[in-house]
Formats: C-alpha cells, structure tokens, sequence
C-alpha cells in the first residue's frame, strides 16, 4: 500500500486522521526525539559545569574503552542471556496462566485467583528478593524439601554456584509479573467471538482443540505484538533483580550492562559511559525489531510497523 | 454525574497547581515570611532523616535566630546525579552539600566563596584552626564549604567504638574467665573452645561461631583487617608506615596472608559460617539479632543500632549475646590501633552557600547561632525538662521516658531538629561538664549498659568500649588517606586501579577462603589482583600522602 | 463465554479440570505468599522482625508502622495530588493513545507505517537524565503538575496494545457506518470505542499503576515544590529517614518497639497496593467477565 500514490481526494478524506496525527508527532518529536540531543554527550568528555554545547569532543573514546574492556562483553553476554531467558519464560508463562484462567468455569473462583495473580506485582524487587533469599537459604523451604525428599544430602547452597543464578533471576520474574503479564491477554481473549468456541463445540472440539483452534489464533495479534516489542526489550534485562541476588561468588553471572554503568559511569560521574552504553542498547534493540518486523511481515503475521 | 466530578477534580487541580507553580524558585535568598522570620532552603546530596515542617525545636531555633531552614535529601539517585541536574538546571537552593559532587558544584561556580566573610562569625571562625582552614582552600586559595563533622571541642568524649573491631559475645568472655585476647589465633581458640562447649543457644538453637559480612560495600568486613592486625589505624584503603612516610598496599602483606589462610582454615573446619559470601546484609543482621554468632569483624555502626537493639528488646543480653570489641593484633605485644583519637577532616565535601543565596550575611550568621551552645544543645539534646534534665550537679540526664522518646521515628520528626548536616561539635560543652552531644555523656551512656557488658568492661577494668580497646593519637597529619581514595575516579589511572581491585577482591577473597587448596587461590588471587596495575593506585596514594605531609610542614 | 449447558464430561476434560485446578491452586499459595509475608512484617514489631522467622502471621503484633507512615509530613498533600494525577494522567493517556491507535490502525491510512515506526522507535530510545530535565526545564514543566501528565501522556507500548485489538475488529461494522456517511470522528467514538472497553480498561489500568507509584518525577522535577508532592515520593523519603536513622549514633538505648526500614516499607507497601486492590474488580469485569461483543455478530 506504500506504493501507492498519494491522491488529493484521500488526503481531503483523511484530514482528520492527518490533523491527529500530525499534533502527536509534533508531540513524540518534543518529548522523545529532542532529548536525543543528550547522545552527543557520548562523544564528549562531558562535565556539567561545560554542559552539551562546551564540553570537549573526544569522539569515539568511550566507545572503543567499553568494547575493549573484557568485562563489558561479558557483561552484554550476560545481560543478553538473561534477557533472552526472562522474555522465553515469562512470555510463556503470562500466556499459559491466561488461557486455563479463561478455562475455569467457576466465574467467582476466576475473579479471585486473578486477583491475586497480580498482586506480587506491587511489591519491590528488594522485598521479593528479600523473601527469595529466605525460601533459597540453607535452612530455607527449598532446601528443606529437597532434604526431605532424599534428592541432595547437603543443603545446597544457591547463591554460591553460578550455575543457579540465572535460573533464579527467571523464576523471581516469573512469580513477580506473570499474573501482570496476564492482563493483556486476558482482555485479549475476550475480543474472541463467542459464535467460534460454538461453532467449534458443534464440531465436536474438545477443550484442548478448542484452546488450539479458537483461543490461540484469537490472541495472536497480541502474542506477536509484544513478542516483538519485547525482543527489543532483551537488553534491558534489569538491574535492581541481579544487584539484590548477587554477590562476589557468582559476580561473573550476575552483572548486567545497567549495573555496569553505575559502577564505571553514574558512581564516577562519568555520564560518557553511561550514554555511550545507551547509545549501544538503543541501536541493537531497534535493529533486533526491524528485522523481526520483517520476519513477521514475511510470514504474514500481525508487525509493529 | 461522574463526567462532571471528574472535571471539577481537573479544574481545581490545574488551578491549584498553577498557583503553587508560580513564586516558586530554588533560593529563596532568605525571604522573610509572615512572622518575620528568614526562609533558607538547603540540599544534602545524601540520604537524610526528614523532619516535619511545623516542627517544634526548628520553630524555637526559628525565634531565636530569627532563621529557619527547608532541608531537604538525596533520595533515590547518586549524589552525582542530583549536582549534576542542579548544576544543568542552573537553579541552587541556598545551602548545598554536594557530597562527592562538591567539587563539580565549586567548578561550575555555583558556590560563594566563604573566606572573607568568616572572620566576622566567631563560632566559625573557632571551628577550625587556621592550618584546618587551609586545609580545605580549593586550588583557586578560596574557602567554598565547611566541614561539619568530627570537630571536638574540648575534652574528647567517646564511649563507643563506632569503627571496626573484632567483636565477640560476652558470654564467651564469661565462660572463659574473662582472659585477655590479644592475637587472631587466640581469639579464634577460644571462639572453637566455647563452641565446643556449648555447640547452642539456651534454646538450644545451634550457634554460628563466626560469620563474614561481605554484601557489596560492606565487604570491608572481610578486607581490611590486615591492616589492623599489623597495628596500623584506618586509613582505610592503604598503610602508612609512619617512619618512612610510605605506603603500603595491606592487602598483599605476609599478615594478609596469614589472616586469610587462618580464615581459610577455620572455614574448612566449620567455625567461619559457611554462608558468609552469599548472605546478605538483612540475612546477616537476623542472624546476629537471634545471639547465635560468637563472633565478627564489622564496624559498630553497622550492626549495633539495628541487631543489637533486637537482641536487648528479646532479652537475649541475659545470655551475654551482646558483643564487646577485642583488642587483637597478628602478634602478641604489639600496639593495637582500632580507635583513634581525635577528629578526623573530612575536606572533601562540606556545608556550602551558593550563589542563588540571596543573603550570604543572613545564611552565614545563621550557621554562627547553630554552633552557639545554646542552640547546639538546643539541636543535639533537645528541650530541657522535656528531652533532658539538668541535675545539681549541672550534669544532663535522660530519664526512660525521654531515652524511648529520642528514637522514635515519630516523635523525632515532629521534635528534633538537629540540622544534623550543618556543622556541630563533638567532644565537651562550653560548660566544661557535658557532653555536646548525648552519646559522649559517660553516665548516660553507663546507665544504659546491660548487666552483662558492665560486668564484662568490669572484668577489664573498663568503663567503655573504647577503653576495651585503649586508644591512639592520629599518627601523622596526612591521616586518613581514605578521604582520598574515596574522592578517586576513573578518569586517572590510579582510580581505575582503585576500582578494579576492590572488584578483583570482592570476587576472589571468598574463593581463596573457601578453597580447598589455599596457597593455589592465594595464587590465582594474587594474578588477578596485580592485574588491576595496583602500583598505579599507590603511587598516586603516595604522591597525596607527601603532599599532605609538605601541606603540614607549613606549620610547624 | 464457556458457559456451555454441560455435557457428559470426557476422560480429557476431567483431567484437564483436576491439571488446571492444581495448577491455579498452586499458582495462587506461591503469589500469594509474599503478600502475607509482606503483609505479616507489616504488622510486627520492626526490631523484632530483625531476627527473622516471620512468615504468615506476625509475632509481635503492632500498628507502630502504620502509624509511622501516616503520621508523615505532608502525606496528604501527597495523597491529594497522586490521586488527582492518576486520575488526570490516566484520562489523558487514555484518550490520546486511542486517537493515536485509530490513527494508525486504520488500514487506508496513508502514514500509517510511519507513524507507527516513528512511535515504535521511541520505546528504545532515551536521551538521558539531564538533557530531559533541561528540556522539561526549558518548556516550563518543572515545579508544575503537568510534569506528571503532560510527558508521558503517550506511549508507544500502550498505544499497539490498543491498535492491535482495534486492529481485530471486523471491517464490516466500520465500512457500513461510512455507508451511513460517518466520518473517522464517529466512527472512532461511536463504533470503535465502545468495543475497546476491555482493551481501554487494560491500558488504564496500566497508566493508572504507572503514576499511582510514581516518586521519581516529584523528586526530580518538583522537589521544591512541597505543594505538589506525591504519595510515594513522601513513602520514599520516609523510607530513606528511617534507613539513615537507624545507622545513626542517636542514643540506642530503650529502643524497643522501634520500627526499622524493612517494617515500614512493608507497611508503605501494603497501604500503597491497598486503593489499587479496592479499585481493580471495577476494571477487572471488562477483561474478566467475557464480555460478548453485542453488535459484533453480523
């Protein structure tokens, strides 16, 4: 359709929608683009005192010292393996808790449960984390059930192997936000007409088939909406999750590009790092997305632009 | 109905925020408000208690000084971040402490010089000496802020060890016999002994005999005692051999060694509690407030005002759970340097006044009042008859009822106004007799002993905790080196080393004490550390220490 | 929308049910957990707490941070102006995400992909701290309430949320309204709107969230402005008062029943999600309830 020349009689058609959208371009320009000019503090040796228009140029400084820094690419390795692990579990989790909801019968046992789904959304990271140290510790739950059932002798010790730690970082986002996640396609799901699950119930579909033939295609333009824009998404894996849970032993697992910042940037008053480090996350998520809007378009499915 | 409620709500907030968006600027300069008394606003680039506008000491203060200021705190951002918006935004409150971006501030012009204006105030004028004051003159020979902290008047009352020591429970203590515990080999002896004995609580919950707090920052619990056991005071990051005036890197010496490989062995021995590394500092707080650790190396601000609190409140200091500092070193007979007398200059950052200030004189007699000993008592001890009372011997008591008062929450917000980040003293009133501030006067502090620590400081013929330990003068003028390091960035070389090494050791030191194979970890430790090019830190170390040995001479 | 006159129950379906119902069961103990807990710490002695060991039920039972909390400075100037911009905000976003998701879900639109690249790209974009807060400076934001609902009135997760679901509805209803001789204006309020409601709710509900627990904007933007301060941000210099003031040398003796920053931040929090769990079964029939879109049955 871009093809397509622009004729006067649609865009007389089309004023409203031209008037509209131009007021809120004008707005997105003001809000989000013009900051943007805080990018050429990346290049700069900037100090606030000097400010953007007189700070000296150092060029692609910062840039070539993160790249060469051993640290920042096992940082990014990090960040990205927990971005890519966070996005697979969470996304699966928020849309399997979603359709056996909508599969309860009980409208009131529905309500409730939902409710509380979404409840551990509102509580900060420290206090989950907080709870988490507590169930993982050596004297914790975990442990305890793991002894009780004969599966390890020794209390393991969780926070003190690499290997757990990302695992954790998963499940901790899992319980936090998957009720939250939920919402989405909750309300998604009732945009589905009721006549299919009927129609599909005359052909004799069972639950699974109805769930697989009705249910799933119903909520797949949102699937595929925020599956992209969450694969934009994998870099900022977090910050606040892994600097709570980690600790020296595991400190090669744990680190994210957010918490390298802080250390090398923010805390030194280095704002070129921090940026620089932004600049980066920024053109490696929008690239990500422009190619799988691409995939998606290939393949017929619902894209972001 | 609901469209009309709702655009009502909009109307009257949309107007009520205009109306407080107007007149609203950073400085007030000092405008007197409607009783006649002078507004200043004050920024403190850290955490900070906040105390309600219609506060009752601050109204006092207010009617004597005839000032009031709006403080308000760092929250949720570094303290860089916060000066640096301030400085974009160009906009400054009138009082500023930029904590570690007062140098950005003093850079960007935002501060008032203050060296010509001090001779006229005589309580600051007081405050330092002049080699203090010039001490703080930044390189352009100006004064720009004051520091507010450690300053003693008079006499030196201490009755806490606030730093670092090794702590070991009273009960330990007791059952041993009170015996004198001078070195780490001993101190761990009978740490095993007790445990040995008495592998429980009362209730009979297990002990933990000795546990490492190691939580991101607060892994110092872990570092930096070699340079304590080797009878050195904090300088924090480094040594100071004060003969030769050189420094001295404590994390690669032969005690160092000896520290981490007896931690080593203790850890394999189940005496070092086998979740150290990984707990975190809420885990390690719980576990010292239920009494069942023996004992730690940490400093006393750091644990007593939250576990030992909880363990007075559940009645454990009956079993003698409460902690005493030992004085330990790595050999038998040697100086122990723990605690230091004296203040400590801070010079790094300090109380500023700022160009928006409109009523630089104003602001400035304000600071003069608040050291005044009226208004200091005024600050620190609150009201008399409400907050203290005055004996016949002119002496300042709290009874229970106002000791419970001055820690709560509450109370202290609606009461107490310390202006706890404008300068104030340490150490002994104008009077002669009290303390300036509660926490130095010794029979408060007596008085709220358990009977099992007075019993204890008895035994060694103590009266405090930092009697338990003995006390030294600072060792040289260039002492503490740690305000230097702390002010380090990475735009040196010797900062990123800085940075670096505290990395390499937070992620090596508990490998090499958990490892099976020491001298093999100490190894690839001391791999990774030299790595970090730590002879860049020290020579900018040394560079700032014969600087500051120079910068003394001048005076003598 | 299951509401189905039963049938025999199969062999499948039944397992499904007994699957489902323990997965929903365990689903709820494990999320509900850190509420009770949080909840339980909440109303328990702050400096007993320390020792650990609570979990559903406190030990030593106390309103003291409750009131710690609402006795703050200025709380309900706070609460006051955290509900007015999360009224405010909400409506705002709301309105302008749907007119922006009809924009550029209509299919003739002919900058519809345009637009849509021009927002999407704003979600992965972010010019910093300080150059936001000279812009904001400069267009005369700070120390006002609109720093709160003016800058982020848009945006782009909220809006494909939107489009997407308008996206799903079928052309039909739109082309014989345009029949009618409708333009976009009718169209969106008359006949896209009203069955957007579950998708509208949702979106609130976000919006809502966002700037019922919002602090940094106050702090950063607003923080001479005491008028104008918001709930959390007054929770959070509660917060920040307490952490500071138990590592403070103030006399640490008698200091039983004092509150520590883990017992008032679980109090904060609970009195934080407290309206939000009030307000939620409003919003939660729209996207509970299977809401059968009436007039969408050719």
């Amino acid at each position: 359709m871009n093809k397509k020349s622009i004729s006067l009689t649609q865009l007389k058609h089309q004023k409203v929608l031209l008037i509209w959208a131009a007021v809120i371009v004008v707005y997105g320009v003001v809000f989000y683009y013009l900051p943007l000019a805080g990018w050429v503090m990346a290049f700069q040796d900037y100090k606030p005192v000097t400010g953007l228009l007189h700070s000296k140029f150092i060029g692609f400084d910062k840039f070539i010292r993160l790249f060469s820094d051993v640290t920042f690419l096992r940082v990014i390795r990090n960040t990205l393996a927990m971005g890519v692990i966070n996005l697979a579990v969470t996304f699966f989790m928020a849309i399997l808790f979603a359709i056996l909801l909508n599969e309860i019968a009980c409208q009131g046992g529905k309500k409730v449960v939902q409710t509380i789904s979404y409840l551990p959304h509102f509580l900060s990271w420290i206090i989950v984390t907080g709870i988490l140290h507590d169930a993982l510790s050596g004297t914790g739950i975990i442990n305890q059930l793991l002894l009780n059932f004969n599966l390890v002798e020794q209390p393991i010790n969780f926070f003190a192997h690499e290997k757990y730690f990302w695992p954790i970082v998963a499940f901790a986002n899992v319980w936090k936000e998957t009720g939250w996640n939920a919402i989405i396609y909750l309300a998604a799901i009732t945009a589905i007409d009721p006549s299919l699950y009927e129609a599909a119930a005359i052909d004799g579909a069972g639950r699974w088939a109805k769930i697989k033939h009705v249910t799933l295609p119903g909520i797949k333009p949102t699937i595929m909406i925020l599956l992209l824009m969450n694969i934009g998404n994998v870099l900022n894996a977090g910050f606040e999750i892994q600097y709570l849970l980690g600790n020296g032993l595991v400190v090669n697992v744990s680190q994210t590009i957010d918490i390298y910042v802080l250390k090398w940037g923010i805390s030194q008053g280095d704002y070129a790092i921090g940026t620089a480090a932004g600049i980066f996350k920024s053109v490696v998520s929008i690239v990500l997305i422009v190619i799988c809007n691409r995939i998606a378009k290939r393949h017929g499915e619902e894209r972001l632009f | 109905m609901k469209k009309r409620v709702v655009s009502a709500l909009l109307i009257t907030t949309m107007l009520t925020s205009m109306l407080a968006g107007c007149g609203k600027t950073a400085g007030h300069g000092g405008a007197v408000n409607e009783d006649g008394i002078k507004e200043f606003t004050a920024f403190f680039a850290v955490p900070g208690t906040e105390i309600n506008d219609d506060n009752e000491i601050q109204q006092i203060i207010a009617e004597k000084t005839g000032c009031k200021v709006k403080e308000s705190w760092l929250t949720g951002q570094t303290a860089e971040e916060a000066v640096g918006t301030f400085i974009a935004g160009g906009e400054y409150p009138d009082f500023i402490d930029g904590g570690d971006g007062s140098v950005q501030l003093y850079e960007a012009g935002a501060l008032v010089a203050l060296d010509d204006y001090i001779d006229n105030y005589p309580n600051i004028k007081e405050f330092f000496t002049d080699q203090e004051w010039d001490a703080i003159r930044q390189d352009d020979g100006h004064i720009y802020w004051i520091p507010q902290f450690t300053n003693i008047y008079g006499e030196e009352r201490e009755c806490i060890q606030n730093g670092e020591a090794f702590w070991i429970q009273t009960r330990v203590l007791e059952w041993a016999g009170y015996p004198e515990v001078h070195t780490m080999d001993q101190y761990f002896d009978l740490i095993e002994a007790y445990n040995e004995a008495n592998p429980t609580m009362e209730d009979g919950t297990e002990n933990i005999p000795y546990t490492i707090l190691c939580d991101d920052w607060r892994y110092f619990c872990l570092e930096n005692a070699p340079e304590f056991l080797d009878g050195y005071p904090n300088d924090g990051s480094v040594i100071v051999d004060p003969e030769t005036k050189k420094i001295i890197d404590y994390n690669t010496t032969d005690t160092a060694v000896k520290y981490f490989k007896k931690l080593n062995e203790e850890y394999k021995k189940g005496i070092v509690d086998q979740e150290s590394f990984t707990q975190t500092y809420d885990e390690y707080i719980a576990k010292l407030s239920t009494g069942r650790v023996l004992g730690m190396i940490d400093q006393w601000w750091d644990f007593a005002y939250t576990a030992e609190d909880a363990i007075k409140t559940a009645g454990l200091d009956k079993q003698g759970c409460q902690y005493v500092p030992l004085p330990i070193t790595i050999d038998e007979g040697m100086k122990n340097q723990w605690h230091n007398s004296g203040g400590e200059l801070n010079v790094s950052s300090g109380l500023a006044i700022t160009v928006d200030c409109g009523d630089v004189e104003g602001a400035l007699q304000f600071v003069n009042d608040l050291l005044g000993q009226e208004v200091h008592d005024l600050r620190f001890w609150g009201v008399e008859g409400v907050d203290y009372n005055i004996g016949d011997d002119g002496m300042y008591t709290r009874t229970p009822e106002m000791r419970t008062n001055v820690v709560d929450a509450a109370y202290k917000a609606a009461h107490m106004c310390p202006y706890s980040y404008f300068p104030q003293w340490l150490g002994t009133s104008r009077d002669g007799k009290n303390a300036m501030k509660p926490e130095g006067q010794e029979d408060e502090f007596y008085d709220g002993l358990s009977d099992t620590v007075r019993e204890c400081f008895e035994a060694y013929g103590a009266e405090t905790y930092v009697e338990m330990l003995g006390t030294s003068p600072a060792p040289g003028p260039w002492y503490p080196m740690y305000t230097y390091s702390n002010s380090m960035t990475t735009s040196t070389p010797g900062g990123t080393a800085w940075t670096l090494m505290g990395e390499t050791k937070h992620q090596y030191l508990p490998k090499v004490v958990m490892a099976d194979d020491f001298d093999a970890a100490w190894d690839e430790y001391m791999e990774a550390y030299n790595a970090c090019h730590p002879e860049d830190f020290l020579s900018e170390m040394q560079t700032e220490l014969d600087r500051r040995i120079e910068e003394a001479a001048k005076y003598e | 929308m299951n509401k189905k006159k039963r049938k025999k129950i199969s062999g499948a379906d039944l397992a499904f049910r007994i699957f489902n119902t323990i997965f929903m069961i365990a689903f709820v103990v494990i999320t509900l957990y850190p509420v009770l807990n949080t909840l339980a710490i909440s109303l328990n002695d702050g400096t007993d707490a320390l020792r650990g060991g609570i979990y559903l039920w406190p030990r030593v039972f106390t309103w003291k941070n409750y009131t710690t909390v609402l006795q703050k400075d200025n709380l309900i100037t706070g609460a006051f102006i955290t509900v007015a911009r999360t009224i405010i905000g909400t409506f705002l976003a709301l309105v302008s995400n749907a007119i922006l998701a009809f924009i550029v879900s209509r299919k003739d639109f002919i900058f519809a992909k345009q637009v849509s690249l021009f927002w999407v790209i704003t979600m992965y974009v972010n010019g910093g701290l300080i150059p936001t807060f000279l812009l904001y400076k400069s267009l005369g934001l700070t120390n006002s309430f609109a720093v709160y609902v003016i800058p982020g009135m848009i945006s782009a997760f909220n809006m494909l949320v939107i489009r997407t679901y308008m996206k799903g509805i079928p052309d039909s209803l739109e082309e014989s309204a345009q029949l009618d001789g409708a333009g976009y204006t009718t169209i969106f309020l008359k006949i896209i709107s009203p069955l957007c409601k579950p998708v509208y709710a949702t979106v609130a509900l976000f919006v809502a969230v966002g700037q019922w627990n919002s602090w940094f904007d106050a702090m950063l933007y607003n923080r001479m402005s005491d008028d104008l301060t918001t709930l959390q941000y007054e929770l959070m210099k509660l917060l920040s008062s307490v952490t500071n003031q138990s590592s403070s040398a103030e006399s640490m003796k008698n200091s039983n029943g004092s509150v520590t920053p883990t017992s008032v931040r679980a109090a904060a929090t609970i009195i934080t999600m407290l309206p939000i769990i009030c307000i939620y079964p409003f919003l939660q029939k729209y996207f509970v309830t299977g809401l059968t879109l009436g007039g969408v049955k050719e």
